[in-house]
């Protein structure tokens, strides 16, 4: 099969093509791209790939004017802007231009500046924080970030914020019930709630038991105990409805107690203390350094396993050093040395730093010798999007025999391989390096989890045959070594954090594998540790939920 | 129309409906446009037809039809050679030796595009849809949505590169690490 890529062309060979394709090349480029053609079989390649995919999507451009065909009749209203078409269009061309012109290329004017697949998530809501925050053990496990669609969020204890995509945001006390009816509308049938609705959001409706409030803007308390409900305006005004009454408005200071059936009465302000951001945060920044400085003392305790091979934090005292290996006994060449990679916030922002390799030759270079008989590694990352096809963690550079590659693939699937023998072919794909496995997780990773830091472990066991994948903790898969991909003898050698420094095809896509992302913390381990130690690393490292 | 002639028929349809696409492909490298590969499409179709009794069934049919095909676009060429986007003699002489050895990479290329196609954003799908619809004339879709053609090709030029990339990523041996 022909390898070559469009990205192994110069940008002037690639702008002839696309020149060439429309109809608009000039006449000396097009005389200097056909001599370029005459010496370069790569460019000749890639051409005829390209001029067949032209033609393939004329195919499916003919196709989508015939499925256009009857959208257009309902879609296309006779007050809209008048389009003339020349007489030679056929009809089902007219008909989806017109078709497309309400969709398509409205939203095309609009949006020209974004770029490539926008992998989009959907919801009505997303949880900004939680504190102390607990789950009944009937109901998923929440996270900051996840999405909210249309569902029922329970809280059993502990503080939630959500924020609607309307703009509104709203505080939740456990126990809590609420279900979410749109970006616009939820229903508390449980808990204490505290709603602030900027003027964007004005008009968002909370239904409470027998009641409907409207905020018309900034900020009230509700709280519902029992079937009973007690609303306080504390800045703004709201709009209430009682079911079968007149619509009233309260304004700050007002407070009234709501019944199922709907009458209002009067009550008194104050009697109620509704979550409040303002604690949340200030709280939230305690149990941070609470948090912390658990970590810290299982680091000082992690670093005197006698498994550990290397493990790094990150922490430097001034961004010329290098990044330090933490072992004891303290054994500076197994230090790192940062290459563009950027310090920034780590998992407790303020309070230790982590590495960023967003920028494709961003990396942390290491040389580990040795020999091992086994592999664990484990790290906290936070990955912002998978940029690349293969998304680096651990990569011996050269990837000779017994070397270790951990990654990412760009569906999320972890990816945990070591070189069985470079100097056999490997039968299944003859452009490899040698014989070596590939043991993949399930995909792991998704767009909506972007910006969560998450704790990823693999173990690569010889003696037990087996090499498993691990996530926050819990085992997500585990696949057996068969003999001929068993290796007992295991190195790394320089390697890189964060990318790759030896790839053996120089393919762009093949070759760059930075993680779009920060990492906080690696360890390595000359052991394979069992499913208990890593359920604890995650346990002892992690930042309150996380 | 005699018996053996109406087998013979039934085959012939038969073998270019099987390798139509195939044959557009190699043709479409060949030529500056899509009217350009349409006409000898056609005008292959007829040869391959009026020549079907010289070909022996046993035999690739897709390597005796480019010869025929890579003869007629040459004669098109001849006919057209003074449009400034007409490959040289050479040039086209390698197009064409090599796009014969690439039949079945084209095919399972043209495979993988349908995955990347479904798998991009509909906004963007249907720009592209759009764009490739025949008889669309970019000035007047660009002039009624507002903006330029310059930045109607240029979107086009980028979502045609994701795809390009998205196919090499997709055919590309999946075990590579």
């Amino acid at each position: 099969m022909n390898s070559f890529r469009f990205q192994d062309l110069t940008t002037e060979e690639q702008d002839w093509l696309d020149a060439y394709l429309d109809g608009t090349i000039s006449p000396e480029a097009f005389e200097s791209l056909q001599n370029r053609l005459v010496e370069n079989a790569v460019l000749r390649s890639v051409m005829r790939q390209y001029l067949a995919i032209d033609d393939s999507l004329r195919d499916v451009g003919e196709n989508g004017a015939e499925a256009a065909t009857e959208p257009w009749l309902r879609v296309v209203e006779p007050e809209k802007k008048v389009i003339r078409f020349p007489g030679f269009i056929p009809i089902a061309a007219a008909a989806a231009l017109a078709f497309f012109l309400g969709t398509a290329v409205m939203q095309w004017s609009s949006t020209d500046d974004e770029m490539g697949p926008e992998p989009s998530a959907q919801g009505f809501a997303v949880i900004e924080r939680l504190f102390d925050a607990s789950w009944a053990q009937s109901e998923p496990v929440r996270r900051e970030g996840d999405l909210l669609g249309g569902e029922v969020f329970r809280l059993a204890s502990g503080t939630a914020e959500i924020q609607f995509f309307s703009g509104a945001s709203m505080t939740i006390e456990g126990p809590a019930e609420i279900a979410l009816k749109s970006a616009w509308e939820a229903v508390c049938s449980e808990g204490n709630v505290r709603m602030q609705v900027p003027p964007a959001a004005r008009g968002f409706k909370l239904q409470a038991p027998g009641t409907e409030i409207i905020d018309l803007g900034t900020e009230f308390g509700l709280s519902v105990r029992d079937g009973k409900g007690h609303v306080e305006v504390i800045d703004g005004e709201i709009s209430v409805r009682p079911k079968g009454g007149e619509e009233q408005l309260l304004t700050k200071g007002a407070a009234v107690k709501l019944s199922k059936d709907g009458p209002l009465t009067p009550a008194e302000t104050g009697q109620i203390e509704f979550p409040d951001t303002d604690r949340f945060g200030s709280r939230s920044l305690d149990s941070q350094i609470a948090d912390f400085e658990k970590w810290k003392s299982h680091r000082d305790a992690l670093a005197r396993d006698e498994r550990l091979i290397a493990y790094y934090a990150f922490d430097r005292e001034s961004p010329e050093m290098p990044i330090p290996d933490l072992t004891i006994p303290r054994n500076p060449e197994l230090d790192g040395s940062v290459i563009l990679a950027e310090p920034v916030d780590g998992r407790w922002p303020g309070l230790k730093s982590a590495l960023e390799f967003r920028r494709p030759g961003a990396r942390v270079r290491v040389n580990v010798p040795g020999e091992f008989s086994a592999f664990t590694f484990a790290t906290w990352v936070r990955i912002d999007s998978l940029d690349r096809v293969y998304n680096a963690l651990f990569m011996g550079d050269s990837y000779e025999t017994g070397e270790p590659h951990w990654q990412i693939r760009d569906d999320g699937a972890m990816m945990l391989s070591v070189m069985v023998d470079d100097s056999k072919p490997n039968p299944k794909a003859p452009n490899d390096a040698g014989l070596h496995r590939v043991y993949y997780s399930p995909p792991m990773w998704e767009m909506s989890m972007s910006g969560e830091w998450m704790h990823l472990a693999s173990v690569f066991d010889p003696e037990g045959r087996a090499v498993s994948h691990f996530v926050n903790g819990e085992q997500v898969s585990t696949q057996e070594i068969e003999d001929k991909f068993l290796i007992k003898k295991l190195r790394i050698g320089n390697a890189e954090i964060g990318n790759w420094g030896l790839p053996f095809r120089e393919d762009p896509w093949f070759a760059i594998r930075n993680l779009n992302g920060r990492m906080d913390e690696i360890a390595l381990f000359d052991a394979a540790l069992g499913a208990e130690e890593i359920a604890g690393l995650f346990e002892r490292s992690r930042a309150g939920r996380r | 129309m005699a018996q053996s002639e109406n087998d013979n028929y039934e085959l012939f349809v038969q073998r270019f409906a099987q390798h139509e696409r195939d044959l557009r492909r190699f043709i479409r490298s060949l030529l500056p446009t899509w009217t350009d590969t349409d006409e000898v499409v056609q005008q292959s179709a007829i040869v391959l037809w009026r020549k079907f009794d010289q070909y022996d069934p046993e035999t690739n049919f897709m390597k005796w039809a480019c010869v025929v095909a890579r003869f007629e676009a040459l004669a098109y060429r001849r006919k057209m050679a003074r449009d400034k986007l007409v490959f040289r003699e050479d040039v086209f002489d390698l197009m064409a030796d090599e796009g014969v050895e690439e039949v079945d990479t084209r095919r399972t290329e043209h495979e993988a595009l349908e995955t990347c196609l479904a798998a991009m954003p509909e906004k963007q799908r249907d720009f592209v849809t759009l764009a490739y619809t025949p008889g669309i004339k970019v000035k007047e879709l660009a002039a009624d949505a507002g903006s330029s053609s310059a930045a109607f090709y240029m979107r086009l030029k980028r979502l045609r590169r994701q795809l390009m990339e998205c196919i090499e990523t997709k055919t590309a041996q999946p075990d590579h690490a």
